[in-house]
């Protein structure tokens, strides 16, 4: 689906940012993409999409009808095709304050509409409809109209998730969808991108290992540039030790012991402050 | 003691701002002609003159309806052509819409246009166009370009570019970025700036109208001329009346567009 | 569950409403063309006029800057009128600032007044002034210069009082609690607060004033302004655009040069 060929990447200054990044994501994988701050992960994505176009490598993008485009050379009618077969969900959402709920929903489907058509006149009634059956899929529906401005984080990254659903992408980025959510929320927007995965791979970048390990399919870690990890779930202590370093094991350390994790995320107690790192078998 | 030293330094340089202030004063006052005397020679004749001009001409009132209505017209017209153009200035002139060229170029052109009075537009226009209202409506236009194209490219700028880059990440292309991105993020600043700028064109048009333009103040300017001074205080009414009502008028739309938002 | 989305929000209906006022608004524009005879189509129709005047001032006469002498002496004039205009203005406003400022106004009845008055002037277009100006002392930049004068009291008075109000007060009551008389309380308490803000919209008043004193030197008989009128009048187009050239270029320069005395004479921007 997607394939990130040994992707290099550089400051202008010419200081290595990313250093070799390659990975094949398949349909039906949930990826999960793990470490440490500063580390690359946002740029990897950014090159995902040709937001940020690598030094050196390629990235080369698998549609719906079987058709291969390479995303670092292609250009205008060709990338914007691509675009909207991948949908991203940005860290810090990016939507448009100033718009409704419902109309930043809609955009999601302004690369597959005719341009003119929505420069003059827009959306129309069933197009609204769709978008607002999206949001109800989230749970925000009766949101709709509120401008995305006066909305909580939560709900903000609801309307983002329904955005890149309304696109109906063929493969889904989400960046750190679940910062910023309490650990209730976090839960249930996970709930909602875990079925969607068997629709479209999603890659997404999470800084929560506990999350990573009960509902990713595989995990990716990076660490200063390159990837450190690269399969199936399940994390060990030295791999941890190794992707976060010695910090990791010291903040450990000093958390209070918590109650164990159970199956049932209703019996979840209220984890501790701080990315809520959940001790791991040795 | 240095703070000795400080405080004696501070009062040197006042005292050579001041002589400064004072000497080109002095030159000003040379170069302008400046006669006390004339004043106040002249000020008997300015009160002798007021009463001259009372009571007004409530007769002409009547006619001066229609001047007045051309006035706003005027502004009107100009103040509608030149938010659209300038909106479009401004999106050249945005660094996260256009590229640097481009950016650099618009605001070299608004920044010449800024410091073109609209008089002397009015001047050069007329001299191509002839007299008449057409030439003070391009005028103001541009004029209009010149301030509302700055403060547009200004709130445009302003537009967090992650917003942008997020629209086209589903595929949208520039135009669509524009429509979806920007309009809804800047239009209620938008908006706000013309009715203040409608505001502006109003005294404006009052003013180009005597050089020519028509209107009302054309009437006043030849009132004056013609030595009708009953009916330039009446002419003087209709105009302080524009220019209040104007006021409420923009500060009402102003309310009700966006109270949130500040002039700039 | 069924969705509906209200009526109001539907897409449809939405734009259903924006055609319908644009059309109003369209029609009322067209409508008021109609009724003053005035013809947008003129300015494509005409346009050729333009472009044959623009032939007709190029290549501009930059000569006439230098040779005659008179255009020398009336940048001076509109220079001096900006600067004499800004510096008597400015004082005045800032003399009846403190009259009209509620917190060092001696009385309530006179900052009324005076709130009053400084409205009454804003409210008068220059055009008036200027033509009460010049039956009162003749054509020429003196009259010009006194109708910056009357402009610059009215709207920096006001701006200058409104600055006065919004001070702080803890510093002019700390001033008051050692025993200081009003005066004392203005020259330390509050004049050391409001003093670069004055300072900085001085500075922009100055260019303001710039710019008028170009367009009233054109009914006034003096300045740059009115050897732009006279050119034009006159048919010198190039003396005429080498003029408006220089115009620009001194005006862009005047901002320069003010913005940085301002940055020298406050350290930092408290404009407005
Ligand atoms: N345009 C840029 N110019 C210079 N440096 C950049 C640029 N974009 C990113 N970087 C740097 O690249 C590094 C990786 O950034 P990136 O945003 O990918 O980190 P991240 O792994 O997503 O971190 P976080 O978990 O905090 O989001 C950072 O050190 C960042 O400062
Ligand atoms: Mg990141």
């Amino acid at each position: 689906m997607i394939e990130a060929r040994n992707i290099t990447k550089s400051t202008k200054e010419g200081v290595p940012i990313l250093k070799g990044i390659s990975f094949k994501v398949e349909k039906g994988e949930f990826v999960g993409i793990l470490g440490p701050s500063g580390a690359g992960k946002t740029l990897t994505m950014r090159c995902l999409n040709g937001l940020t176009q690598p030094t050196t490598g390629e990235v080369v993008f698998t549609d719906h009808r079987n058709h291969a485009i390479n995303l670092t050379r292609s250009q205008g009618k060709e990338l914007r095709r691509a675009r909207q077969q991948i949908g991203v969900i940005f860290q810090g959402f990016n939507l448009v304050k100033r718009l409704s709920a419902i109309d930043n929903v809609l955009i999601g489907q302004l690369g597959n509409i005719n341009w003119l058509r929505s420069l003059f006149y827009g959306f129309t009634d069933r197009e609204a409809l769709l978008a607002l059956e999206t949001l109800e899929k989230v749970k925000v529906a009766h949101l709709a109209h509120r401008t995305v401005g006066s909305l909580s984080g939560g709900e903000m990254q609801r309307v983002a998730i329904a955005r890149a659903m309304y696109q109906q992408p063929a493969i889904m980025l989400a960046d750190e969808p679940i910062a910023n959510l309490d650990p209730s929320n976090a839960r249930k927007i996970m709930q909602l991108l875990k079925p969607l995965a068997e629709e479209m791979p999603i890659i997404g970048v999470f800084h929560q290992p506990e999350i990573i390990t009960e509902f990713c399919t595989r995990i990716i870690a990076i660490k200063d540039g390159r990837v450190v990890r690269d399969g199936g779930n399940g994390l060990t202590r030295a791999e941890m030790l190794d992707i976060y370093g010695a910090e990791w094991s010291e903040m450990e350390a000093h958390r209070p012991r918590e109650t164990p994790p159970t199956e049932n995320p209703l019996h979840q107690a209220p984890s501790a402050p701080g990315r809520g790192l959940r001790p791991l078998p040795a | 003691m240095d703070y000795a030293r400080y405080q004696r330094k501070k009062t040197i340089r006042k005292i050579w701002v001041v002589a400064g202030l004072g000497f080109a004063a002095y030159w000003a006052a040379v170069s302008c002609k400046v006669d006390f005397s004339a004043l106040r020679r002249g000020l008997p004749k300015g009160i002798e003159f007021l009463g001259f001009m009372f009571p007004p001409d409530l007769a002409a009132l009547a006619e001066l309806v229609n001047p007045a209505l051309e006035t706003v017209l005027l502004a009107f017209l100009a103040t509608v052509f030149g938010a659209i153009l300038s909106f479009f200035f401004a999106l050249a002139a945005a660094s996260n819409v256009s590229p640097p060229w481009l950016r650099n170029a618009s605001r070299f052109l608004l920044a010449t246009e800024r410091s073109l009075p609209e008089i002397i537009l009015l001047l050069l226009l007329i001299s191509a166009l002839g007299l008449g209202p057409f030439p003070g409506v391009i005028a103001m236009s541009i004029g209009c370009i010149g301030m509302l194209g700055r403060l547009f490219g200004d709130a445009i700028e302003e537009i967090n570019p992650a917003t942008l880059e997020s629209i086209q990440s589903v595929g949208a292309n520039r135009w669509q970025v524009i429509r979806y991105g920007v309009v809804p993020q800047v239009l209620p600043s938008l908006i706000i700036n013309t009715i203040f700028r409608f505001e502006v064109n109003i005294r404006l048009s009052v003013l180009l109208g005597a050089v020519g333009a028509g209107g009302i103040g054309y009437e006043l300017f030849y009132a004056f001329r013609l030595l009708e001074y009953q009916r330039a205080t009446s002419a003087i009414l209709v105009i302080l009346a524009l220019v209040f009502l104007s006021e409420k008028l923009s500060g009402l739309l102003r309310k009700k567009v966006a109270p949130e938002i500040k002039l700039r | 569950m069924n969705l509906v989305i209200e009526k109001p929000y539907l897409p449809s209906q939405r734009y259903k409403r924006a055609v319908t006022y644009l059309l109003v608004f369209l029609l009322v524009v067209v409508g008021l063309c109609g009724y003053f005879g005035f013809d947008p189509r003129l300015f494509i129709t005409d346009f050729h006029y333009l472009a044959e005047l623009m032939g007709e001032m190029t290549p501009p006469n930059f000569e006439v800057l230098w040779r005659k002498e008179k255009v020398f002496s009336s940048i001076l004039q509109t220079i001096s009128m900006a600067f004499l205009g800004t510096l008597i203005g400015g004082t005045l406003a800032m003399g009846l600032a403190f009259l009209a400022a509620g917190n060092t106004s001696p009385h309530p009845a006179v900052r009324a007044v005076v709130r009053t008055g400084l409205s009454i002037e804003r409210g008068i277009p220059n055009l008036v002034i200027i033509l009460v100006f010049l039956i009162a002392v003749g054509l020429g930049p003196f009259a010009g210069m006194l109708s910056l004068v009357v402009g610059t009291v009215g709207v920096f008075g006001k701006l200058f009082a409104d600055a006065i109000e919004g001070t702080d007060g803890d510093p002019a009551e700390a001033v008051y609690a050692v025993g200081a008389t009003k005066w004392q309380v203005i020259q330390f308490g509050i004049i050391p607060q409001v003093l670069p803000s004055f300072i900085a919209n001085l500075f922009y008043a100055f260019d303001i004033n710039l710019r008028a004193a170009i367009g009233l030197g054109v009914f006034g008989g003096a300045g740059i302004g009115y050897e732009i009128h006279m050119a034009m009048k006159l048919t010198r187009y190039q003396d005429g655009l080498a003029l408006i050239f220089f115009t620009i270029v001194l005006i862009s320069l005047f901002e320069k040069v003010s913005d940085y005395l301002r940055r020298q004479a406050i350290g930092q921007d408290v404009l407005k």
